[in-house]
């Protein structure tokens, strides 16, 4: 007797041991982007107020800001009601259940590489040029551009969702109510998919509002987006500029508390037109155009399928603006003279990758599982803070901290430098999936005598599968773009893809931009086209505790 | 039997050889009054020996393949004649570097060498960062062409010692003949060419360097090179000298491309423009860049080089070694090697095309005629007015 009660004290302490370690393991990489920022913005020489009054001086300031926050939310959810409709078209058909694969392609390339092929394709002096064109630089580029990226990525945060959901049900009862489709789509399905996509919006909106290799490529400069001045000041020596970057990163921090609080309302203000909409029974037009959605897919496949021709026809030295148009010119040299240089960095970048995925994804579940323990969920903006605060700034706390440690330069510091990041871009995955896993299952493995942890891996975890697949993808993507940290804490010692392919993208050699373009997109084609076709195989469940969550 | 045949005679070559390479280093020390190491001192092959099998970590910018195909080239060398691993870090922007210095604080750095000019350098400089002494320990700077070249001074601040000149820039644009017929081209033929061929010519945004630079020269030319552009801007110079440009400018963006209500983020988004047609001009500071962009088919067959009348702003750009880098032995010797005849040499021929710097090199023909850098008050003081006018 005592000695069972001996055990069951032992293996209670042995629990309590490994929550609390669980615990500091997910709050240190989740405080890794605080204390990053808090270092790299922590004012190195005196920065005043009085520093304040040049910087809101600044000709053109307001419009600048305003033109940012604006780019950023209006890209976001005109993003979001796009694929939103793309996804309602898509869902019911038996013949493109897994559409999710054909979003491999489109997912995989840079966002830079989007909008060098949308100027090239068809703004002024292009191939496909008619007039007035899209401008050279302007806000409708980049908004273009943005938006282009960004639907397949939420049509994949939805794909991920939906598979958790009884969409089919929900759609069933409000036939049976006697709503039209799109009714019902609106009304049933797209409350609920957007409080779940929450983050993956707060994500997308940070990341135009503080994105700086697009906007210097398309966005206006008269003035200039707001993140390349931060950029712009941060990484000028001259008197005055560092004072001047203080500031703008503590507007830039500011700028991103008014997205979200912009991204909240705009959730609020959506169910209540959804349910005044649906209770009123007035006339909704808008939903209307649907159908017209279901060529958006392969229209941007063909998108991306001319661009990809165009990047690879660059690669191979062909050249539109010679005299002479021949395609007997191409050739494969470039590819054999850099092949010797660039397939160490492309194995460092999958080494990396894989790491920094894998852990991300392991940490996410961790964090999801902890809260679900507690039965509490922290904020959201919480856990998204790597992919929030600037990152130029917050990674430069890093390198400092890094340089504190003296611990030398390995993939180890690169690994873990894009932790926070492929961590908070599996969390955003896999929260919606996780919160809708049926209680049910897991209450009859208990029944069958399956221990906690068994019935976690066997049943919780194995209807998680396809939700894994696709956050492992993305994290494993978002990794192999990372630029700032892989140099900033490496110091050069690891090259990856990306860096030799940023810092050949500032040069003015088109064919080697291309060639490193297309090698960049070569590691994330594969991981989004296996994680869709797994994805595929393992379905999740469907159904579960979400009817009750809103 | 053959090589007992040979030996004398690979005496005598040796013997020549020294003769010929002390009367050498006798005629560049008459002709220098740089006090340098010589290379064959004790402390140069102490640094040598020091310097074997070490690595150096160079912080360059990496967006140029003719660069970086140079770097590679060096690393073979390098590697071959002194034993020493040189590591090019790709770097998108020259404040990488200062960046990561001024993170570091003094701790062992990850940088030993960097490529660094402007106000990087003069951040570093005054920041006491850089490893001095530099001319003096490094035996190749004696044959720096200083008599020929403005390369003492790094845009008004003396070099003292803390960076070494490896190339040289000058300011010009790569154009099509048939809009620029002249070799050389004045503000106001400029306005007549915007004029004629609306929205195909442009400048990079300011603060961008070439931006700036575009201004600075055309400030030149609208006030005949009024000598109080090389002093500190008195606010009665600003008065009297700035206006000029600005009218000027009031005159010209109607025309520039995109009305002058965009402009290119940088000199390499420009050039892409002008490989597309769209831009009749593009800058650069290297003066033999449009001859390699022709080789490599880049550009037209018809782009030429044009400077402005009053000759192209030259600088350079320069080697530096951090104060705590772990290895500034390696690091010098690279420099040496960057300096030596044979890199000078490949670095220009080669498909970069950069000038050399030192005196046996120096080539009239490889470069225009030079104009000296502005003050550099009146560089910080065009941008701000520039940002105030036209760029909000």
């Amino acid at each position: 007797m005592a000695a069972t009660i001996r055990r069951v004290r032992s293996s209670a302490r042995i629990r309590q041991i490994a929550l609390t370690s669980g615990w500091l393991l997910v709050f240190l990489i989740s405080l890794l982007p605080i204390l990053g920022i808090v270092v790299g913005l922590w004012p190195p020489e005196q920065v005043t107020f009085a520093d304040l009054k040049p910087f809101l001086a600044y000709q053109g300031l307001s419009v600048s800001i305003f033109m940012t926050l604006f780019s950023a939310i209006f890209s976001t959810l005109v993003s979001l009601y796009i694929a939103f409709m793309v996804y309602s078209q898509y869902h019911l058909s038996q013949r493109l259940q897994s559409f999710e694969k054909y979003l491999a392609p489109l997912l995989s390339l840079p966002h830079l590489a989007i909008a060098l092929g949308l100027v090239f394709l068809f703004s002024d002096g292009s191939l496909f040029f008619v007039d007035p064109g899209l401008p050279r630089k302007g806000l409708s580029t980049l908004i273009l551009a943005i938006v282009i990226k960004e639907v397949p990525f939420f049509l994949l945060i939805f794909s991920a969702i939906g598979r958790q959901l009884p969409i089919k049900y929900w759609l069933l009862q409000g036939k049976a109510l006697g709503y039209q489709d799109y009714r019902c789509w609106w009304f049933l399905v797209f409350p609920p998919l957007l409080k779940q996509s929450r983050l993956a919006l707060l994500a997308a909106a940070a990341y135009t509002l503080s994105v700086v290799d697009v906007s210097l490529l398309v966005g206006p400069n008269i003035p200039e987006l707001f993140a390349v001045s931060v950029y712009r000041w941060q990484t000028s020596f001259a008197a005055g500029d560092q004072a001047l970057a203080f500031w703008a990163n503590v507007m830039l921090v500011i700028l991103l508390a008014v997205t979200v609080f912009i991204l909240y309302a705009h959730e609020k203000l959506a169910h209540g037109a959804c349910k005044s909409l649906a209770t009123q029974g007035s006339r909704f037009y808008l939903g209307k155009i649907n159908p017209i959605f279901t060529a958006w897919l392969p229209m941007l496949g063909l998108l991306t399928a001319m661009m990809v021709v165009v990047f690879a026809l660059w690669s191979f030295g062909f050249n539109w603006h010679s005299d002479s148009l021949v395609l007997t010119q191409l050739t494969t040299k470039l590819w054999q003279d850099e092949w010797l240089f660039f397939s160490l960095p492309l194995q460092n970048s999958l080494l990396i990758g894989f790491f920094a995925g894998l852990l991300g994804v392991a940490l996410a579940l961790l964090a999801l599982e902890l809260q679900r323990q507690k039965g509490k969920y922290w904020p959201d903006y919480y856990w998204l803070l790597a992919i929030i605060l600037p990152q130029l700034s917050m990674v430069l706390g890093w390198q400092i901290m890094h340089i504190w440690s003296q611990g030398g330069y390995h993939s180890g510091w690169i690994v873990l430098s894009h932790l926070p990041f492929t961590f908070a871009y599996a969390y955003l995955v896999l929260k919606g999936p996780f919160l809708n896993v049926e209680p049910r299952y897991e209450l009859l493995a208990a029944s069958f005598g399956y221990s906690s942890w068994q019935s976690w891996w066997q049943v919780r975890f194995r209807l998680l599968l396809p939700a894994v697949f696709t956050a492992f993808a993305i994290a494993f993507s978002v990794s192999i773009s990372q630029y700032i940290p892989t140099l900033m804490m490496g110091a050069g010692r690891v090259t990856t893809i990306t860096t030799e392919a940023v810092a050949i993208g500032t040069g003015t050699q088109q064919d080697l931009i291309a060639l490193y373009v297309l090698l960049q997109s070569i590691l994330p084609f594969m991981a989004f086209f296996v994680a869709a076709l797994l994805a595929r195989r393992f379905r999740g469940s469907m159904g579960g505790n979400s009817v009750r969550d809103y | 039997m053959i090589s007992r045949l040979f030996s004398p005679l690979g005496k005598t070559f040796a013997v020549c050889c020294i003769l010929f390479f002390v009367t050498r280093v006798m005629a560049n020390q008459e002709s220098q009054p740089l006090n340098t190491v010589a290379e064959n001192s004790v402390q140069w092959q102490q640094t040598l020996k020091a310097a074997q099998g070490q690595s150096v970590y160079f912080y360059a910018w990496g967006g140029s393949k003719a660069v970086n195909d140079y770097l590679r080239w060096a690393t073979r060398e390098i590697a071959q004649q002194y034993r020493i691993r040189l590591i090019h870090v790709k770097v998108t922007d020259p404040s990488e570097p200062v960046s990561r210095l001024k993170a570091e604080n003094g701790r062992t750095s990850a940088i030993d060498l960097m490529w660094v000019n402007g106000e990087n350098f003069a951040y570093l400089k005054q920041q006491n960062l850089l490893l001095g002494n530099l001319w003096s320990t490094i035996p190749n700077s004696a044959f720096l062409a200083v008599d020929k070249l403005p390369i003492r001074v790094d845009f008004g601040e003396p070099m003292d010692g803390l960076e070494v000149p490896w190339g040289i820039g000058q300011f010009n644009f790569i154009a099509e003949k048939a809009l620029y017929p002249t070799t050389q081209i004045s503000a106001k033929s400029l306005l007549n060419i915007a004029k004629a061929n609306p929205k195909t010519v442009t400048y990079p945004r300011p603060p961008e360097f070439h931006g700036t630079t575009f201004l600075k020269q055309l400030l030149i030319d609208l006030t005949d090179a009024d000598p109080r552009l090389y002093q500190l801007a008195t606010t009665q110079a600003q008065q009297e000298l700035l206006p000029a440009l600005w009218q000027y400018l009031d005159l010209l963006h109607p025309y520039l491309w995109q009305q002058g209500q965009a402009f290119p983020s940088s000199a390499a988004e420009q050039l892409l423009l002008y490989q597309q047609k769209t831009l009749s001009m593009a800058v650069s500071f290297n003066p033999n860049q449009w001859l390699k962009e022709k080789s490599t088919q880049q550009i037209s067959e018809t782009s030429v080089r044009r400077y402005f009348t009053d000759g192209a702003i030259t600088n350079s750009h320069n080697l530096a070694i951090p104060k705590s880098a772990p290895s500034p032995d390696a690091a010098k010797v690279v420099i040496n090697f960057m300096l030596s005849e044979m890199a000078q040499q490949k670095k220009f021929t080669g498909s970069w095309g950069d000038p050399a710097v030192v005196s046996s090199l120096f080539d009239e023909k490889a470069t225009m005629p030079a104009h000296p850098e502005l003050h550099s008050s009146w560089h910080v003081l065009i941008e701000e007015v520039w940002q105030q006018r036209y760029g909000g």
